[in-house]
């Protein structure tokens, strides 16, 4: 039996995250981890060190610079990030393909279905 | 100054001819005017006849009668640039025979003939539309013959500044639109993104439910709770999206574009609902049409919108025509209100008609069809945003939509371009 994946999601909705771990978690291939406070994001990634992180944008630090905090460090440069936001629409987001900016996106609300084809999409 | 010297030259009778000869000029520069009398006492109507054939400051066609009646006979048969009027009638009498003659024939100038020591009534009768007033036995032919062409003059000023008027008030209802869409624009995206997010929070925790519900077999009472829930947070969503399209409607990418291959886009969008209502599409379309400047995609939402309406009129089968053509604004000018008039400024307008042959629209409804939130199918879903935006839509083009209903059954979509 493979492992499961580490998902780490920083969204300050603490509503939100829980469904989103409860979700995932059911279908017994992954295990999350919740941070809904933005600027613990980086030490919480630097210590649980996920296979992928689902980031939202608007958090009082906004998800942009979350990630560019990322990626300046070594252990987590590579790490595949998507954007989770209602920020966007989803026809924007099927507009371009999933990616905006080079970034894959899921506009907020979807379905647990999308979600779960893009987390497999960006593990491989 | 040559003629001026010659004519000094000639003597005292010599130098009148110039003037005379100016006067004669002015005539003929002068269109003739067609006047219908309508003057109750007869003697004063074959006066009224005799000063104007002899008039030396303007030549008129006259038709006279002593009657409303037979005047409004007289109007509706031919055309005439003037009425002279006098107020007692045998039909009608004061200013209600002004009120009735305005209300039939609002366009044609009414110069009003009122009797000595009504002077009062006569400037009361050009506060209510009558362009000019005379007193019975206060002037002559010159004075009869000035007041009809300035009464003339004068309406063609009025129905100017009218339409100004008329054209400012569409511009800053327009400017107020915009303004509003401004701020309902602002709004919507931040409602939009703080719904958003409880929304996504109901919509995964139903999804949860929904798993281990199946996995459980839960009762009928939980099935249907959390269907509901589902159904309830997905249409909350697609009014979220609505108002987010309602709210960028006013932002739109222009460029000249076919409005027959855009016509071909928006029907391969909805080929599968044509298809599964055994709908036939019937296109007719005009070769060589100019391009019209739009938002393709916004264009495209309004058609696809009003496709759908017809295609949801006709669910077990039928017929969707779809045509376009170039015409002229005057040849369909008629039928529109002032106010849309004055915002379609062009010679020349490429139409697009979608007509089906489904149930139409109830008359009661008409009037509301635009109307926000306005729908006839609240129960399977509708919104009511569909027509609403796409008059929008059009307006933010410079265009116009009109809907009604055909003599033979069904209903038509007209939408109208500059070309």
């Amino acid at each position: 039996m493979t492992a499961k994946k580490k998902i780490l999601i920083i969204d300050d909705e603490p509503g939100f995250t829980s469904m989103v771990k409860l979700n995932l978690e059911t279908t017994g291939r992954y295990e999350v981890m919740i941070e809904n406070d933005s600027q613990q994001a980086v030490a919480t990634a630097a210590a649980y060190q996920p296979d992928l992180i689902l980031l939202d944008i608007i958090m009082p630090v906004e998800g942009p610079d979350v990630l560019c905090q990322l990626r300046k460090s070594e252990a987590l440069q590579d790490v595949p990030v998507v954007f989770l936001t209602a920020t966007v629409r989803r026809e924007e987001v099927a507009h371009e393909n999933g990616h905006i900016g080079g970034h894959p996106f899921l506009a907020k609300p979807g379905t647990v279905d999308e979600l779960i084809t893009c987390i497999d999409e960006e593990l491989g | 100054m040559m003629p001026v010297a010659f004519y000094r030259k000639k003597g005292r009778l010599q130098w009148r001819r110039p003037v005379r000869k100016r006067k004669s000029m002015e005539e003929e520069m002068k269109a003739s005017l067609k006047v219908l009398i309508v003057e109750n006492n007869p003697v004063d109507r074959k006066m009224l006849c005799g000063m104007l054939s002899k008039s030396s400051y303007g030549s008129f066609t006259i038709e006279a009668t002593d009657n409303l009646a037979e005047a409004f006979d007289h109007l509706t048969r031919d055309e005439f640039n003037v009425i002279l009027l006098d107020l007692n009638l045998q039909d009608s009498s004061g200013l209600d025979t002004l009120k009735k003659m305005h209300q039939k024939f609002p366009h044609v100038p009414i110069v009003v003939n009122t009797g000595a020591y009504e002077d009062t009534l006569g400037l009361k009768a050009v506060t209510r539309g009558a362009q000019d007033y005379l007193i019975k036995g206060k002037y002559k032919s010159y004075g009869l013959s000035k007041s009809l062409y300035y009464a003339v003059e004068r309406k063609k000023a009025e129905e100017e500044l009218k339409e100004a008027y008329e054209s400012l008030k569409t511009m800053q209802a327009q400017l107020i639109q915009v303004e509003k869409m401004k701020v309902v624009g602002t709004l919507a995206s931040g409602i939009a993104h703080e719904v958003k997010n409880p929304l996504a929070t109901i919509l995964y925790g139903v999804e949860f439910l929904q798993t281990k519900c199946q996995n459980a077999a839960a009762d009928d009472q939980i099935n249907l709770t959390i269907h509901s829930i589902k159904d309830a947070a997905r249409k909350a969503n697609e009014i979220i999206k609505d108002l987010l399209d309602f709210a960028s409607l006013s932002v739109l990418k222009c460029k000249p574009e076919n409005i027959n291959t855009v016509l071909e886009e928006s029907l391969s969008l909805v080929r599968h609902q044509c298809d599964k209502s055994s709908i036939m599409v019937v296109k007719d379309y005009a070769e060589d049409l100019p391009d019209v400047n739009i938002d393709k995609n916004r264009i495209e939402q309004v058609i696809v919108d009003l496709l759908i309406n017809s295609i949801l009129a006709m669910p077990t089968s039928g017929t969707i025509i779809v045509k376009t053509f170039l015409t002229k604004l005057a040849d369909v000018h008629a039928k529109w209100a002032q106010e849309q008039k004055v915002r379609l400024k062009a010679e020349q307008l490429v139409v697009v008609h979608i007509e089906d042959n489904g149930y139409g629209i109830k008359p009661d409804d008409m009037s509301k069809i635009f109307d926000p939130f306005f729908t006839t199918r609240r129960a399977a879903g509708g919104v009511g945003l569909g027509l609403s935006v796409a008059r929008t839509i059009m307006n933010n083009h410079g265009g116009l939509i009109n809907v009604e209903n055909k003599k033979e059954g069904g209903a038509r979509a007209e939408l109208y371009f500059k070309a």
